[in-house]
């Protein structure tokens, strides 16, 4: 398949090279490198998944292009996938934040000192210090997000699981928040890498799932301007 | 029909990614690449005979001479390779369509068979309201017996008995019970006694209306020899006779005894019409189960358009007769993939329409079920593997996969860049299929790209992760008891080896040297050890032979590892000095493009000096140690193979491939026993891994579809 030997430094399959067409993406330069495909021509059943990676892949910085579905689309499979890419994406900043958000200097998760998130992992919700909600929520999203139950497909999805990912997107975001206010380091590099708290404001904002007073990492222009209190 | 006919076909477009999508040729995967060579092939054969041309000063303007021998040759060659190709694709065509054919003539023989059913059914009803009618008439006009009333069961009686060899088995026992009815009332009719019976009743009608006549009295004591017979028939009878026995001294008696005994009629007349009711009923939830048994197939398929998971049964059913058409004299073997994978195109009818018979009990949409019924049926001796749990909860292809040398738990790695730790008896029990959902105990975090590669200890308390950002991650496993969303403990990521400088591919590890394994795109190969301060033992360079795309330590000699590359060589190597033993006869027999035949995973046997490896071209192939050469070479697959697996005895290999399905095969014959398709595709890859349980009777598969299956 495509993907042998995947190298940054050794060129590989001459097909790729003669196709032209290569991926963009800085680090593993070979290792999705093979032609892009039109959304129309994916004949898989994960072509949603196939179609956001790529557009990823060719400019992780293009978020109007990234999250501009396909006319025929499905509106909630789209949400949905683009849901399990950012859980997916967000592991990143888990890793980084594992190394430095300890459970005795970040007790609580937190972002700005108006609110106390509790985790909801738990059969009643538990003030769990910001590195376990973190991987709490994560875990637990990838648990919902792969249900059986909820989202036995993963090519039409009920009207009644579309709307558990409003709070999945809610709980999720209080990574980047906690990231933003409290480790600024690490998470001005990750979104130097992956703009990922960037496209998450503006996909919860297009599609609605969160309301904007939720939405208080400055990270949108228009928005920096009117809520100056955090970059303080 | 409609349904079952377009989940069928819909099952065909998901399932047969060679057959259909060849043809198309935009898949830039296949036909590409041999447009490719071919060009290149035509430019090298006629470029240089061109110069040549031009310097012997275009003698010769004919075409011809632009080709030269060598040309030819690549390009026959190729155009061989092409048709072959095509050829299979076709067969592979040929093979579906016929099993759809006899997938639609069981079909049809189902429905024919209910159709038999209802017809005999309504003509039971008929007869049913026929002799109410003559009931009735009788009751309201005395005189009126009407003749034709008899015919029918006659006619039904023999109906039955046609009908019956056809039947549904399972309405069996009811139509034994109704043929002795009707063979009874057979009887009584050529005996002539019906008619006294029927003129019996319509005098006891008469004389209730006032209407008497003498003469019926003797025909009412010549019958109680009848009557006996008759009553241990039909319950409600013995009441009537007992009670009409008694009187018989007054008019007013026989007037009133008469009454009763119609009354009793009455209740005679009703109770056998509800027991005629309840016959149908019976006889409906009967039927209702078989439309049930022949329907549910089709829902399953249906259902199971967006899910594998339909796909097994219909492979499944082919696999008895693998081993058949594998008998082949091996000039047959390369092709086919075609003809095995999908079974022989003689017995496949056969396979089918018998098939559907079993098909028609099924009433879970699971494959799993069905392959087992299916197998069990026609052979109980051979253990057959069904899939039972499903390990949801990656975001993206699941790379690797590795089970714990003792417990039933095993560790995922994915894309995803987190590998998960599974506990198979921690199941989710899950709606509407026998399989199990199986939730992670715990998420090990530390890798930030996609996690390639994955090894275990000898003892089960640590595991090896390969990334594609070259850093191999030492994990020490937690107990697979905990509880996911306890806090996190930092001494789980137990430190790294950092020597690579590429995505690393491969890593194995040897419990009896305790030693680690790494193979990268870097162009080396990496030795570690398990547990001293600088881990790193040996680096051996390999690029000479190409880019190492899997690794394994040689079981049956103590100090060799093997190693397979991306240009199709495949090397053993000595452990101390870092120099090729033995390499292996992969030299292109037919001058193919050397990428076609890449080695995708490479197995040492546990015990015998075999090598086996899976390759780009669809082809398992097995060498010997000591010689070199080339035992077997098959093709295993429908689409290149990316893993094997042998089991801790060494008797079964187990294959995946991107054709989506896992493939088990038996080591001394070369056979396949077992295909289960078991995952989707995604960017055209579809199955990564696959492994054995080394002390349990689990094997497992990874997919490209964020998915990990368990089988037992």
């Amino acid at each position: 398949m495509p993907y042998w030997p995947l190298s940054g430094q050794v060129t590989l399959g001459l097909r790729w090279q003669q196709h032209g067409e290569y991926s963009q993406h800085p680090e593993y330069q070979n290792f999705y490198r093979w032609c892009d495909e039109a959304y129309e021509e994916m004949d898989s059943t994960l072509v949603v998944q196939q179609y956001i990676q790529q557009t990823i892949r060719l400019d992780h910085n293009n978020i109007d292009t990234i999250l501009n579905a396909p006319e025929t689309q499905d509106e909630g499979v789209w949400k949905y996938e683009h849901l399990r890419q950012f859980c997916m994406e967000l592991n990143g900043l888990a890793v980084r934040l594992q190394g430095e958000c300890q459970p005795s200097t970040c007790t609580q998760m937190t972002a700005t000192e108006q609110w106390i998130f509790l985790c909801a992992a738990h059969k009643t919700p538990k003030e769990c210090p910001a590195i376990d909600y973190t991987r709490h929520t994560l875990d637990g999203a990838a648990c919902l997000l792969n249900s059986n139950k909820y989202f036995p497909s993963r090519v039409s999805i009920k009207e009644s699981s579309v709307a558990k990912l409003g709070s999945v997107c809610r709980r999720v975001y209080r990574i980047f928040s906690h990231a933003y206010f409290h480790h600024r380091q690490i998470f001005d590099e990750f979104e130097t890498e992956t703009t990922l708290c960037r496209r998450f404001t503006v996909f919860v904002t297009k599609y609605n799932l969160m309301s904007r007073d939720n939405l208080i990492v400055p990270i949108l222009e228009d928005e920096s301007a009117g809520h100056g209190e955090s970059e303080a | 029909m409609g349904v079952g006919g377009s989940g069928f076909q819909k099952r065909r477009r998901s399932c047969g990614p060679a057959g259909v999508r060849g043809g198309n040729g935009c898949h830039g995967m296949r036909l590409p690449r041999m447009d490719e060579t071919s060009s290149q092939n035509q430019l090298a054969g006629s470029g240089s005979p061109a110069g040549v041309a031009n310097r012997q000063n275009l003698e010769e303007p004919n075409q011809r001479i632009q080709y030269s021998i060598p040309g030819i040759l690549h390009f026959i060659q190729h155009e061989w390779a092409r048709f072959e190709m095509e050829r299979s694709q076709w067969e592979l065509e040929r093979a579906e369509l016929q099993a759809k054919i006899a997938f639609l003539n069981g079909e049809r023989k189902g429905q024919e068979n209910l159709k038999n059913d209802l017809v005999r059914r309504i003509k039971m009803l008929e007869y049913a309201l026929k002799q109410e009618r003559a009931k009735y008439h009788k009751l309201k006009y005395g005189t009126e017996l009407v003749q034709g009333d008899m015919n029918p069961p006659v006619e039904e009686g023999g109906e039955e008995v046609r009908v019956d060899p056809d039947a549904i088995l399972s309405t069996n026992t009811n139509v034994s019970w109704k043929q002795s009815r009707h063979l009874l009332r057979q009887y009584l009719q050529e005996i002539g006694y019906t008619d006294t019976i029927i003129d019996l009743r319509s005098n006891r009608v008469r004389s209730l209306l006032g209407i008497s006549s003498g003469e019926n009295e003797e025909n009412h004591n010549s019958t109680p020899a009848v009557n006996g017979s008759d009553t241990t028939k039909r319950q409600p009878d013995p009441n009537r006779w007992n009670v009409s026995k008694k009187p018989q001294s007054t008019l007013e008696a026989q007037i009133r005894d008469a009454e009763k005994a119609v009354m009793e009629n009455f209740d005679f007349l009703r109770s056998e019409g509800m027991e005629m009711d309840e016959d149908d009923d019976e006889e409906d939830a009967e039927e209702e189960e078989d439309v049930h048994g022949l329907k549910s197939p089709k829902v399953a398929k249906t259902l199971d358009v967006d899910d594998v998971d339909g796909e097994p049964v219909e492979l499944d059913h082919e696999f008895p007769f693998l081993p058949d058409v594998e008998d082949n004299p091996p000039g047959v073997m390369g092709f086919g993939p075609a003809r095995r994978g999908y079974g022989g195109p003689g017995g496949e009818d056969d396979a089918l329409v018998e098939g559907l018979g079993e098909l028609a009990q099924l009433t879970v949409n699971n494959e799993a079920d069905a392959s087992y019924d299916i197998s069990s049926t026609k052979e109980n001796f051979r253990k057959t593997w069904t899939a039972k749990y499903t390990l949801r909860s990656h975001f993206d292809g699941v790379r690797a996969l590795c089970f714990h040398p003792q417990e039933p738990t095993l560790i995922t790695a994915s894309e995803d860049a987190t590998l998960k730790l599974w506990n198979l008896q921690k199941t989710v029990p899950a709606k509407k299929s026998a399989s199990l959902d199986v939730e992670p105990v715990y998420t090990f975090r530390g890798h930030l790209g996609p996690v390639l590669c994955l090894a275990m200890s000898g003892d089960g308390e640590k595991c090896y992760s390969g990334g594609i950002d070259g850093t191999i991650r030492i994990w020490n496993i937690p107990s697979s008891n905990i509880d996911p969303y306890d806090s996190y403990e930092p001494s789980v990521v137990a430190g790294s080896l950092s020597g690579h400088t590429d995505a690393v591919w491969g890593l194995t590890f040897n419990p009896q040297r305790q030693h680690l394994i790494s193979c990268a795109a870097d162009s080396t190969v990496r030795l570690w050890s398990a547990d001293t301060r600088s881990p790193l033992l040996y680096t051996y360079s390999v690029e000479r032979d190409g880019i190492p795309t899997s690794v394994d330590f040689v079981y049956e000699s103590s100090n060799q590892f093997v190693c397979s590359f991306n240009t199709a060589n495949c090397v053993i190597f000595d452990l101390e000095t870092g120099k090729p033993v033995m390499r292996l006869d992969t030299e292109p027999d037919q001058g193919s493009n050397s990428i076609s035949r890449q080695i995708n995973r490479v197995v040492s046997h546990p015990t015998l000096p075999l090598t086996i490896t899976g390759h780009e071209d669809r082809h398992i192939r097995f060498w010997d140690n000591n010689s070199g050469r080339l035992v077997q070479s098959m093709v295993a697959h429908l689409d290149s193979v990316t893993s094997l697996a042998v089991d801790p005895n060494g008797l079964y290999l187990l294959s995946g491939s991107h054709d989506c399905s896992i493939r088990l095969w038996q080591l001394d014959s070369k056979q396949c026993v077992q295909e289960i398709t078991a995952h989707r595709k995604k960017f055209d890859e579809s199955i990564f891994d696959v492994a054995f349980h080394p002390s349990k009777p689990y094997i497992a598969s990874a997919g490209a579809d964020a998915l990990a299956k368990v089988f037992v």
